[in-house]
């Protein structure tokens, strides 16, 4: 079971990580503040704007949630390709052919749907 | 894990040494890809530091350790900390999953040469790596800058669209090899073209096994959608200077730029390896099978030990140059193609490659279907 | 101590505490990190149970899909501010109550359910034959669900699709509707 080696792995790259970035702040040293225009973030040439004032589109919502329909309809799909050739030498591979088929044919009619109605539209 | 504690010692040192590994290609990768970008725009590139400017990165690394430790005082100090060491772990987590060559067997004892074996390799894969978005949104969201906050944004929504077309193109390979063992579907891409179906065996001896030759649209759309997984150009709109700035890396400098770095890097080997072992055989030899080459190894050093370690390092060899070309196709289209807009980007991902990817879906679907019921 | 045991209370720690973090941060962009977290403890539980598949789609779908949504969401909002509008309402403290309610319900039939059998998969049923089987065997269990998926519930699967359909128009219809404050145009 490789869960061990998951968990060792993931704890070990941390610790290291960490590490490092220590390591880098102590041979570095902290930013002096020799200014207080050196502590701001970046910005092109005017004060610095608050983010949360700005904006955006719905439209990196609406494509998050298409995903999630999406990915969950493609996990289906999953099971099924990896026992399809099984099922074909169990007599039943025509069944679960046309069942998937039209799994896809719905699919098909929601991206479809996505693409008419605009909603993966975006500003050129 | 292994039964005695010797071998869960060793399984464990190997994960750190396939992480030290990714960890040490980064600088050859980076030197790779400068000395390559100067060759494609004829220029020179780095070669004043060391013969042919190799120790270049290391004088680079020792400059970013001396580099002062910057937070942006509006920043969140601790995502801000925290996205760096998390852009580490989901690449090189996912890369341990990747066979590399075939088991050592040292007596009783058996070491795989890959961080450890993974029952459903791919759909591990898929998963830990879908994880690279939060370190993109945590340094988008840590930095508090808005140029950061729309790269991450941007980042992460191209990021998802190409995972869908990603996942599609996986059906194809899952559907032809009928297994989620990477180790098994590199075993089943051994010897030559063969391909049983229709009531008849069709053969070409002079091809090898490879998935490639029965999923030749699934491998564009797989690789096309790994260079968008990996926010390499032509499809870098994360980091587009004309209008980000550097996208969610913004604020960060120094160490923790390189961190994103290794991250970035290690996104593109996992593309690179399961490119290689969906599509080319993985460490597979041409013309020359796994069993071939372990008793070439037998009758050379003349014992079963020597056959194994022989088999290991020869495919070990025949993996990495495979892997090595797909890196060099990463770089050298870097250097090729110019930068999308992001509405051709998102067009791109989900008008053209998910209904393709769909549509290789059904037909792989189709013709295995009717391979195995119609006789010609 | 066995190394299974050790394993387990590690990822129920794993399990536990971010998802205890979750209610108690006050930060809500902590809190949806924290849920991640959870949800990827979750999936390394499903590991130790031998439910490899589920583990990985765990990953996909809960960790790679839904929580990058709720991440996505909390950062763009700055609601430092609504925060503690929010957390300082008779609505909101009706709430917290009504959550304290729910919870404790939910406990008591965790542990009723807990200290009884298992009643969702019958004792010498086919499928509990089955799964008796392949747990014996050590193989993937990923054949038993693709048949229960694809052959004996394929109503309740094509059903399945009609709804996910259902959600994506909803989804873009609502989305479209202008006047919001983050509407379209």
């Amino acid at each position: 079971m490789p869960l061990g080696g998951m968990i060792f792995i993931t704890i070990f790259i941390a610790v290291f990580g960490t590490a490092l970035i220590f390591l880098a702040r102590a041979i570095g040293g902290l930013a002096k503040r020799t200014s207080a225009a050196k502590m701001e973030i970046y910005e092109c040439g005017i004060k610095e704007t608050e983010k949360k004032d700005s904006k955006i589109s719905v439209n990196f919502y609406l494509t998050a949630i298409l995903f999630i329909l999406f990915d969950i309809e493609i996990i289906y799909m999953y099971p099924w390709a990896l026992n399809f050739k099984d099922f074909l030498k169990d007599g039943t591979g025509a069944l679960v052919f046309t069942s998937m088929i039209s799994f896809m044919v719905l699919f098909i009619f929601g991206l479809w749907w996505a693409v008419k109605s605009k909603a993966l539209e975006w500003e050129k | 894990m292994g039964n005695s504690s010797l071998e869960i010692i060793i399984n464990l040192a190997k994960t750190v040494v396939v992480f030290l590994m990714m960890v040490q290609a980064v600088p050859i990768l980076v030197w790779l890809e400068r000395r390559g970008s100067a060759f494609i725009q004829n220029r020179f590139g780095p070669n004043r530091v060391g013969p042919l400017g190799l120790v270049q990165l290391l004088a680079d690394a020792a400059k970013f350790l001396n580099k002062e430790d910057f937070v942006p005082d509006k920043g969140n100090r601790l995502l801000f900390y925290a996205a760096p060491v998390f852009a580490l772990i989901p690449a090189a987590v996912a890369y341990m999953a990747m066979p590399m060559s075939t088991p050592l067997k040292i007596g009783d004892s058996t070491f795989l040469i890959q961080g450890y074996e993974v029952n459903v390799g791919i759909v591990f894969i898929l998963g830990i790596s879908a994880m690279a978005v939060y370190t993109m949104l945590m340094a988008g969201f840590g930095s508090s800058s808005k140029f950061s906050l729309m790269g991450a944004m941007r980042a992460s929504a191209q990021v998802i669209s190409y995972e869908l077309a990603l996942g599609l193109a996986i059906v194809g390979v899952i559907m032809m090899y009928g297994t989620f063992n990477l180790t098994d579907m590199v075993l089943a891409q051994q010897g030559a073209f063969h391909f049983s179906g229709f009531g008849r065996e069709f053969s070409l001896s002079f091809l090898p096994n490879w998935g490639i030759f029965y999923q030749p649209l699934g491998a564009v759309i797989f690789f096309a959608a790994a260079f968008a997984e990996s926010n390499r150009l032509p499809f870098d709109l994360a980091e587009g200077e004309a209008e980000l700035v550097a996208g969610f890396h913004t604020e960060y400098g120094g160490f923790k730029m390189l961190m994103f770095f290794i991250g970035e890097y290690g996104h593109m080997m996992i593309a690179s390896g399961l490119m290689t072992t969906f599509y080319f055989g993985g460490y597979g030899i041409p013309g020359w099978t796994i069993a071939e080459v372990y008793q070439t190894g037998v009758s050379i050093f003349g014992s079963e030990t020597g056959g194994s370690i022989f088999s290991s390092v020869m495919h070990f060899l025949s993996y990495n140059v495979k892997f090595a070309i797909f890196l060099w196709i990463f770089i050298h289209v870097r250097w090729t193609l110019p930068r999308f807009r992001y509405d051709q980007l998102m067009d791109l991902g989900w008008k053209t490659m998910l209904p393709w990817a769909l549509f290789n879906t059904i037909l792989t679907a189709t013709v295995i279907f009717l391979a195995s019921q119609y006789v010609i | 101590m066995s190394m299974d045991t050790v394993l387990f209370w590690f990822l129920s720690l794993i399990v536990i505490v971010p998802a205890l973090a979750v209610v108690l941060l006050s930060n809500p962009v902590y809190s949806a990190l924290s849920l991640v977290m959870t949800m990827v403890g979750v999936a390394a539980v499903f590991a130790t149970l031998n439910a490899y598949f589920l583990a990985g789609v765990q990953l996909i779908v809960y960790t790679g899909a839904v929580m990058v949504l709720f991440v996505m969401v909390l950062m763009l909002f700055d609601l430092k501010h609504d925060l503690q509008t929010f957390s300082r309402g008779k609505v909101s403290g009706f709430l917290k109550i009504a959550g304290v309610g729910v919870m404790a319900g939910l406990l008591v039939g965790a542990i009723s359910l807990a200290t009884k059998k298992p009643s969702l998969i019958v004792e010498g049923s086919p499928l509990a034959n089955e799964l008796a089987a392949a747990a014996a065997s050590g193989a993937d269990n990923t054949k038993i669900l693709a048949e229960n998926l694809f052959l004996r519930n394929m109503l309740g699967f094509e059903i399945l699709g009609v709804l996910l359909l259902v959600i994506a128009v909803g989804t873009v219809a609502l989305s479209r509707s202008k006047g919001g404050t983050h509407a379209r145009d």
